[in-house]
């Protein structure tokens, strides 16, 4: 009886397990972005930037108000931007995941608030989550269907 | 039964009054000599225990109160130390011109200190170098040099500049349009021009008057090229190649990088008039900011003025048109030598000047 309650779950465990483990191909033919990004008080243009793993970036950045500065973590790049002096910057995405960007030169009063974000696709960790989210949902589902849990005996006082 | 013994009673008035007392030495202490001693420290025992004289300017954006303060005063041959530090947003600092001083950046939260001498009587301007707001050029302090020996005296000025009192002389409106009725189809080449005006052997009288290149506009020598025989094409070569003549890889880069450090914020860093501060034009139309930068690389517009017009404008400003003034901040010197950039927005360099 015990039994045939977890075996009825094997096909889910199976599903989770070869969502965990396959080895999906991450090799989409990288292209090259040319990206023009502007900073100004407070705020990128374009504020994400959305690429796949092993695509090359270049990025011109322009300031447009005043000196604001550009620190891509996980990458390790900074630049600082002066307005009417823009700054190239050229990188391979070769780390999946989101990124944030952010302005590394204090500009102004809402300075912390200047941020970005690059995410480098696929993000596989992130669709392995979803994937997994989504088989234990349909497998707690399935199996309280099936074995519906017994009714709680109602107490009388009488 | 009694509560204290007389003896107990005596010491406790005794304490008191010295309570009394005490509490009177300390707001003594907090109220008088507290403040005096931080402010003495400050204002009379650090000055003058410091070698030289400090002068603590602070750089703020010109909406927020530009540089405070905005003058200072120093004897000739005396050392000051100038000490900047920025309360908003990052600013550059310079003082000028021609005494090649550029603290380069200081962002808010750092202090950036310089020690100068001035050895001779005169006017120098301090200055924001890095585009910090619309109103960014408005952000200049003078410093005055007076002579120790008659500190009352005003520093004797530097006197109207030569080429623009020549041009008010002859009566030329630098503010006048000048556009060219035959502007060259493509790209004048410096490098085509050398074998054109090789070919030529002499050139027109126009091309070899004194100041021909700063007093002649490229339209006026092409119609004498023309006249003298060239083809159109090959006169604007030639043109090209006697306007680019004067620039070598060193004057270049120098005014390359006034260009891009003063100009290409608002011109554009191509020269096309599209910079990024000219984005906003629209929003500032309050701040004096009332034409659209002008384009370098349009040749209709550009040929038609000399050398001189170019200057003159830099120097003194667009009178209302948005244009700063920069005369207080270049020398003649690299005032030419950003003139002679803007040549190089209509004519291609020959690759050999390249930088």
């Amino acid at each position: 009886m015990k039994r045939d309650r977890l075996l009825s779950l094997a096909p889910f465990v199976g599903l989770a397990l070869v969502i965990l483990l396959i080895p999906l191909p991450l090799t989409v033919k990288p292209v090259t972005h040319v990206v023009t990004m502007t900073a100004d008080q407070f705020a990128f243009d374009p504020p994400v930037l959305r690429v796949n793993y092993g695509d090359r970036v270049r990025l011109t950045l322009q300031a447009t108000d005043v000196v604001h500065g550009f620190y891509l973590d996980g990458y390790g790049i900074e630049t600082r931007v002066e307005p009417g002096i823009s700054q190239q910057i050229e990188f391979v995405a070769d780390q999946i995941g989101k990124y944030r960007f952010r302005c590394s030169v204090s500009c102004g009063t809402l300075h912390p608030f200047m941020i970005g974000e690059l995410v480098v696709n696929p993000n596989l960790t992130f669709a392995r989550a979803v994937g997994l989210t989504a088989v234990i949902l349909a497998g707690t589902l399935f199996y309280l269907r099936r074995f519906p849990p017994r009714e709680p005996r109602e107490h009388t006082t009488a | 039964m009694r509560l204290m013994s007389e003896k107990r009673l005596d010491r406790f008035r005794l304490v008191e009054g010295r309570g009394e007392l005490l509490a009177m030495v300390a707001l003594i202490l907090v109220v008088v000599v507290l403040p005096i001693s931080v402010l003495g420290y400050q204002f009379v025992l650090r000055p003058a225990l410091a070698d030289v004289r400090t002068i603590d300017v602070m750089a703020a954006a010109p909406e927020a109160g530009g540089f405070q303060p905005d003058a200072i005063r120093v004897a000739a041959g005396e050392t000051v130390r100038l000490r900047f530090s920025v309360p908003d947003v990052p600013h550059g600092i310079a003082i000028g011109p021609g005494l090649d001083l550029d603290l380069g950046h200081v962002d808010p939260g750092q202090v950036k200190e310089v020690d100068v001498t001035f050895p001779e009587p005169g006017r120098y301007t301090f200055y924001c170098n890095s585009w910090c707001s619309p109103n960014h050029w408005r952000m200049r302090g003078t410093i005055e040099v007076y002579d120790p020996q008659t500190p009352e005296a005003l520093p004797a000025s530097d006197g109207p500049d030569p080429v623009l009192e020549s041009l008010t002389a002859r009566g030329v409106d630098i503010d006048a349009p000048h556009e060219t009725p035959m502007p060259p189809h493509g790209r004048p080449s410096a490098a085509r021009g050398v074998d054109v005006v090789k070919q030529m052997g002499e050139l027109p009288a126009v091309l070899t008057a004194p100041e021909w290149r700063r007093t002649l506009s490229p339209a006026k020598a092409w119609e004498a090229l023309v006249t003298a025989g060239l083809s159109q094409a090959e006169a604007w070569d030639a043109v090209a190649y006697l306007w680019l003549a004067e620039m070598d890889a060193e004057r270049l880069k120098r005014a390359s990088t006034l260009y891009a450090k003063n100009c290409a914020a608002c011109h554009g860093e191509a020269g096309d008039g599209q910079g990024v501060a000219a984005r906003s034009l629209d929003q500032h139309a309050d701040m004096n900011m009332l034409e659209e930068p002008v384009a370098f690389n349009n040749p209709s517009t550009m040929l038609g003025g000399s050398g001189e017009i170019y200057y003159a404008k830099l120097r003194r400003g667009g009178m209302g048109t948005g244009m700063p003034s920069f005369g207080p901040i270049f020398t003649p010197d690299e005032t030419w030598m950003l003139v002679d950039y803007l040549w190089a927005f209509v004519f291609d360099l020959d690759p050999n000047q390249g930088p």
